[in-house]
């Protein structure tokens, strides 16, 4: 009853966490918030996607460093 | 690179045409390359009208000028006061008095070369003593956040000089450290750590663990096994790292436009201010630029095997 | 190396390492963190303090030339105003205009150049070696001499130009005119690291296996279907890190083109490290320009995390 709950709980996040919030998926998913930030901070259209640019890309940033804690 | 790599290119041999074709290609475009630094390097052996004449002169007489004017400061003086000074003494002499000048004392250049050396060397030796014990921790040892903690030195390259100098610059300027070689050696130091880290751990990677092992069973301890054993066996990716470490320093432009002015300056930002009169000396500028040059290309010849290494921080070996 | 004949020796031998190494001196874990704590303490004393600074100061209206005014929290002004200034967005401009096309051509000459020198013609080394040296070359001495090349009357570059085209040397200035200016530093960041990119992608040609062309030979794949099925996808990552690296760094690009044209003529090769020169080192606006930095840093570490992606899935070949 003591010791066991805590061993389960090293090795359970690989199978039930669900799909979508997988290693893979989450870091390429922040790789391209990365990347749209980049593009809207260059972009020579709209003068609101520049203002808006440097918060996706911190966005993307905050969440690629969580993410590459997650479990592949 | 090597001619080694050669291997069975059995059936996909090219043709003995496709082969001159792009040796022709290949050859055209390293001689076209190679136009501009024959020129600053000629420019540096013209006389100043020489140097801005038109057409561009290809054919034209040496002169030392240029190098005399890289290493001496003149003073425009009268014929008579010129006369009165006796017989030319030396080579340089001679040329600046057939410009009605004599020389009035030595450059700058000399002293900024010095501290381009002393400031490479020194910040070199300091990173590949702190990038080889890191690097060694990190081959040999299970450490906890070993990746988040090499990405985190990589990332430290990766900052935009001027973005960094900001602080750097106040801070040196609390700490007394401004247009200071130590306070160079400190900053060029941190930068290049990162790279000798992650090159110098490729390095050490592929020497086998088994040679340490040995060592150790014989009686030497973990630090014996380290100095005796893997220092020697990582000669060759050390002089390899300390290479691209002093390459990186000596470049440097960036922070030492901005954070040095006149005592620490190295020749970087010294170059551009070659100035004659009426506009740049552009044979002086030749003059230094070539002797600036030539180290970096003599080191570039002996890293040739190990340049794609130090280009991608140590990820590719080929 | 390990002859068994002392009894220390055999005693040593008999040890459990663990104990053994314990007993000799420092524990490996002792020699770990004394090994990698002086590179960490100068990282953070040289850039991670500074960084902590830059984003206190970036909240401020400190201003370097005036260290004794008072200083004032002014919150998130700094970053409002930079993310709605058109100067600083035509900055970003410039630099998004420099960046793709010396890409572009980078990796076209590049990936050219590697494909032919993976003929291996004869003397194929020597002349690799030679292209390569443009690259190492100090950005800023390359840029004070190509200022050189440029001159309108007396350059070599307007010369070679007006000798294959026939328009009067004296006609253009390559770093004088708005139009051209833009492209002047692109080919001189064209000229000194299509080397870089050709290095990889040469790399990235022969990581790939000799089977694999000689199956598709023996398949009878044309030349040109091989290079497109094969040769291409298969470099890909090679030809992506050296895109990445080469984005990272033009994007960040500051003694090459301040030594070529200074930002001029006007504003028009004024790329994001001028700009924050001229606000940071020239108009003294130290708060305003910690916050440009701030913003410049986390775009280049947010696409140093994907080049370092990059740089693994190379690693794995």
């Amino acid at each position: 009853m003591k010791l066991e709950p805590v061993v389960k709980n090293q090795s359970a996040p690989r199978k039930t966490w669900p799909r979508w919030a997988r290693r893979g998926i989450q870091e390429n998913l922040a790789v391209a918030l990365i990347l749209l930030g980049v593009v809207m901070l260059v972009q020579p259209f709209s003068i609101v996607l520049y203002g808006y640019s440097f918060v996706t890309v911190l966005v993307g940033v905050v969440m690629f460093i969580i993410v590459s804690k997650f479990p592949e | 690179m090597s001619s080694a790599s050669t291997t069975a290119h059995s059936v996909v041999e090219p043709s003995a045409n496709s082969k001159r074709l792009a040796g022709f290609l290949v050859i055209l475009y390293a001689v076209i390359s190679m136009i501009p630094l024959a020129w600053i390097f000629a420019t540096g052996w013209k006389t100043p009208p020489d140097s801005i004449s038109y057409p561009p002169k290809v054919v034209f007489d040496p002169s030392l000028e240029g190098y005399c004017n890289l290493f001496t400061t003149r003073t425009r003086q009268t014929q008579d006061y010129i006369e009165a000074q006796g017989p030319p003494q030396g080579a340089c002499d001679e040329v600046t008095r057939k410009r009605e000048m004599v020389i009035a004392g030595p450059s700058n250049y000399v002293p900024r070369f010095i501290n381009s050396l002393i400031i490479a060397f020194g910040s070199t030796f300091l990173a590949v003593a702190l990038g080889v014990l890191s690097a060694y921790a990190f081959s040999r040892f299970k450490i906890p956040l070993a990746d988040d903690l090499l990405f985190f030195i990589l990332s430290t390259r990766m900052m935009p000089p001027i973005a960094v100098a900001i602080p750097i610059y106040l801070m040196y300027r609390e700490l007394g450290l401004s247009d200071s070689a130590l306070g160079m050696i400190l900053l060029y130091t941190a930068v290049n750590v990162s790279l000798a880290v992650w090159l110098l751990k490729g390095f050490i990677d592929e020497i086998p663990r088994e040679y340490e092992e040995a060592a150790m069973i014989d009686g030497y301890t973990r630090l014996h096994a380290f100095f005796k054993v893997v220092l020697p066996q990582a000669a060759t990716g050390i002089a390899a790292t300390a290479i691209f470490c002093l390459i990186f320093a000596w470049n440097e432009y960036a922070f030492a436009v901005l954070l040095t002015s006149g005592r620490a300056q190295t020749a970087p930002p010294f170059i551009p201010t070659i100035i004659g009169e009426g506009g740049m000396d552009w044979p002086a500028v030749g003059a230094g630029t070539t002797l600036f040059l030539i180290p970096i290309v003599v080191f570039t010849v002996l890293l040739r095997k190990h340049l794609l290494r130090g280009i991608t921080f140590g990820a590719v070996r080929k | 190396m390990s002859d068994f004949n002392s009894i220390a020796d055999r005693a040593a031998a008999a040890t459990p390492p663990a104990i053994a190494r314990k007993v000799r001196g420092l524990s490996d874990r002792a020699i770990a963190w004394l090994f990698i704590a002086p590179t960490i303490v100068l990282l953070l004393a040289i850039n991670i303090f500074p960084l902590i600074w830059t984003v206190y100061l970036s909240f401020t209206n400190y201003a370097s030339n005036r260290p004794n005014r008072p200083v004032v929290n002014v919150g998130l002004k700094w970053y409002q105003d930079i993310l709605g200034s058109p100067e600083i967005w035509a900055s970003m401009q410039a630099t998004a205009h420099f960046v793709f096309w010396t890409i572009l051509l980078q990796t076209v000459i590049g990936f050219g150049l590697a494909y032919l020198i993976d003929r291996k013609f004869r003397g194929h080394a020597f002349w690799t070696t030679v292209i390569l040296i443009p690259m190492m070359l100090s950005p800023a001495v390359v840029g004070n001499f190509w200022k050189f090349l440029y001159q309108p009357q007396i350059g070599l570059f307007n010369y070679i130009v007006s000798f294959f085209t026939g328009i009067p040397p004296s006609s253009f200035e390559m770093l004088g005119s708005v139009t051209l200016a833009p492209w002047a530093i692109i080919i001189v960041d064209t000229w000194m690291w299509t080397p870089y990119v050709m290095l990889i992608c040469l790399a990235g040609l022969r990581s790939i296996p000799d089977y694999i062309h000689e199956a598709a030979e023996v398949d009878r794949a044309s030349r040109w279907r091989q290079f497109w099925s094969i040769t291409l996808p298969m470099a890909l990552p090679f030809i992506m890190l050296a895109v990445l690296f080469r984005g990272i760094e033009n994007f960040k690009m500051f003694d090459m083109v301040m030594l070529l044209t200074g930002g001029g003529p006007g504003s028009t090769t004024e790329l994001a490290s001028i700009a924050l020169k001229r606000q940071a080192f020239e108009a003294y606006r130290t708060g305003y320009s910690s916050a440009f930095a701030i913003i410049l840093f986390v775009v280049v570490f947010g696409l140093a995390n994907v080049y370092v992606k990059a740089l693994n899935k190379v690693k794995q070949r």
